[in-house]
């Protein structure tokens, strides 16, 4: 219990410490946001007037203020550029991404667990000489290459076996959720191989840790046969470290959604990001970083809690801990 | 130093990192005074020209020499990696001091302030630095170079803990030798096997992160050659010109595969445990 109110603690400490970066971050650094947005050779009034219409003239700390009590009414502002609250623009570009991280981490773990596990159990040197190299391989693809060479092989049109559109999201949305579906495949599968090549590394990994230490060897004195055995008690006793290594590829997998993103011309929130850093944004981009942000930080806390609660050793650890002290 | 490299090339992983990483080395070098052909140099009429003797790659969509321009990128690639590793390095053990510090309150706060911003992707910083510094060589130093230290300090930090409890610290402590003293003649020598690993992934990851990045607009800057470039020049015409964005990838599979190869490699070379030949060097 005290170990989930010191998370919890931690978790709304680095919420403000985030929103301080991200606003610090964008207002102190060079490059002033109101020149860029009145574009190159426009007169000094009109620059003033737009600084004076974001309240850029404002102290930093009048600034910050203003937009941190917004975020804690739940308010994150509006888009300079368009004129729509920033809730409504990323709500719906979160509707694209998050069944794209969704599947690609389901893909990852339908390629990764197995073959960590069929790593583990292979005894020729040749056959795990092969899962490591594919291992390494496919942890080395640039995530836009992946999704390429998929496109030319599956996409409709120019691939060599047409299955899958070959970019964009229907225009209706989720309205068909058939095609919309349909197109997402190949994008998840990008994201998924590159991110399961990953997850087979640590199976491996932890799986051989457990082998040395030893539970494997008992599993299969009672009884068990070796797949048995590994399948069996090792999946189980590195379940939790598997999770949190899920959970920070996930974090780690926004990048490679970003590009896949673009790539397949998905309008997701990573190809928004980017858009708005491209067309300096301001306040679009400074509450999409902070949500963004603080959503991992939330998966960060949630993967720790989960990990605690998968493997019970760590409690009663601090239970020693707290009488020993 | 010899040692090392023979007990790294008696190792077909090892042979294939070494190779891949030296031709990167020379390509690069060469690439400075010499390439096929010259960067600028556009052939109107042969656009997206197949592989021939004139252009080994063949030609991209403004009839430059693929080739040339991916030898021109090997150099923008190593810069970008030696940067990076360097300031994850910097970063990373000023962290892992401040994290086994005998003040408790410093090494608290760094425990905690590392454990809450490890949660955040690179890339998110990169953007953030991209506001104001448009696509830049530094966004991608700078961004690579935080994030990858705040791994490395995570990983390397049990292993400096045990070291900065053992006796011999705490021997030195008595004798009067300052923390820093300390850290860098007993500590850094423990976690030098863990910083050799994760620097050599975080090369990798860099290289990927290059491509990336320069995809998206905000890593190396148009006009200036790498391999994330061709790489994001060739993706627009993907399904006219399909050959053409086959070199890029490759380039940066293989390279990234020999990156994370080559600091295991090392760590096993350089470790008397497993490599016998350093054992009886200190021993004569």
């Amino acid at each position: 219990m005290r170990f989930v109110i010191h998370r919890l603690a931690l978790f709304v400490a680095a919420l403000f410490g985030v929103s301080v970066v991200v606003f610090a971050a964008l207002r102190i650094l060079p490059g002033d946001v109101a020149s860029v947005m009145a574009g190159l050779n426009s007169p000094a009034s009109r620059v003033e007037a737009l600084r004076e219409q974001l309240g850029l003239n404002r102290p930093l700390i009048i600034q910050y203020v203003d937009w941190a009590g917004g975020l804690l009414r739940g308010d994150f502002g509006t888009s300079i550029l368009t004129g729509r609250s920033v809730t409504s623009l990323v709500a719906g570009r979160a509707a694209i991404t998050f069944p794209l991280i969704v599947l690609g981490l389901l893909i990852a773990c339908l390629i990764g667990i197995p073959l960590g596990v069929a790593a583990t159990l292979a005894r020729s040197s040749a056959a795990r000489a092969a899962f490591h190299i594919v291992g390494l391989i496919g942890g080395a693809i640039p995530a836009l290459w992946g999704g390429l060479l998929l496109i030319l092989l599956f996409s409709r049109g120019t691939g060599l076996i047409g299955l899958f559109p070959s970019q964009g999201f229907p225009m209706d949305g989720w309205g068909a959720p058939g095609e919309a579906l349909w197109s997402l495949v190949l994008p998840a599968l990008s994201v998924g191989i590159i991110v399961g090549a990953s997850l087979m590394r640590y199976t491996r990994s932890s799986l051989g840790d457990i082998a040395a230490s030893g539970h494997i060897d008992m599993a299969m004195a009672c009884g068990m046969m070796r797949r048995q055995a590994v399948i069996r008690v090792g999946l189980r006793l590195a379940t939790p470290q598997l999770v949190s290594v899920i959970g920070l590829t996930f974090a780690e997998m926004i990048t490679g959604v970003m590009v896949i993103e673009n790539l397949f011309a998905l309008p997701g929130i990573g190809s928004g990001l980017v858009t708005d850093v491209g067309n300096r944004d301001l306040i679009a981009v400074q509450s999409e970083l902070f949500m963004l942000a603080s959503f991992f930080l939330a998966v960060g806390l949630i993967v720790d809690l989960l990990h605690r609660a998968l493997d019970p050793r760590l409690a009663s650890a601090d239970i020693v801990a707290e009488v020993v002290a | 130093m010899m040692v090392v490299l023979r007990a790294m090339w008696r190792r077909a992983e090892g042979r294939f990192a070494l190779v891949v990483l030296g031709l990167w080395l020379i390509v690069a070098g060469v690439s400075l005074f010499w390439t096929p052909r010259p960067l600028l140099e556009t052939d109107g009429y042969h656009v997206w020209a197949t592989p021939s003797a004139a252009h080994w790659l063949g030609t991209d969509g403004t009839g430059a020499d693929v080739f040339s321009w991916l030898m021109a990128g090997s150099r923008t690639n190593l810069l970008i990696v030696v940067l990076t590793v360097l300031v994850a390095a910097v970063f990373g053990l000023l962290l892992v001091a401040a994290m086994v510090a005998r003040r408790a309150t410093v090494a608290v706060v760094s425990v905690v302030i590392v454990d809450a911003l490890i949660s955040i992707p690179t890339v998110l910083l990169a953007l953030m630095l991209a506001v104001p510094l448009g696509a830049s060589v530094v966004v991608i130093v700078v961004a690579c170079g935080f994030g990858y230290g705040l791994n490395l300090a995570r990983v390397a930090r049990p292993a400096a803990l045990l070291a900065a409890r053992s006796s011999y610290v705490e021997s030195a402590l008595s004798n009067g030798a300052s923390g820093w003293w300390i850290f860098v003649r007993h500590i850094v020598p423990n976690i030098v096997p863990v910083l050799l690993v994760q620097l050599s992934l975080s090369a990798g990851t860099s290289v990927l992160a290059e491509s990336g990045l320069t995809y998206l607009g905000i890593g190396v800057p148009s006009g200036v050659p790498s391999w994330g470039h061709s790489l994001a020049t060739s993706v627009k015409f993907i399904n006219v010109y399909p050959l053409t964005v086959l070199w890029p990838g490759l380039i940066v599979t293989v390279v990234v595969v020999a990156l994370n190869v080559f600091g295991d490699v090392l760590r096993d070379a350089i470790d008397p445990l497993t490599n016998p030949a350093l054992r009886e060097r200190s021993g004569r």
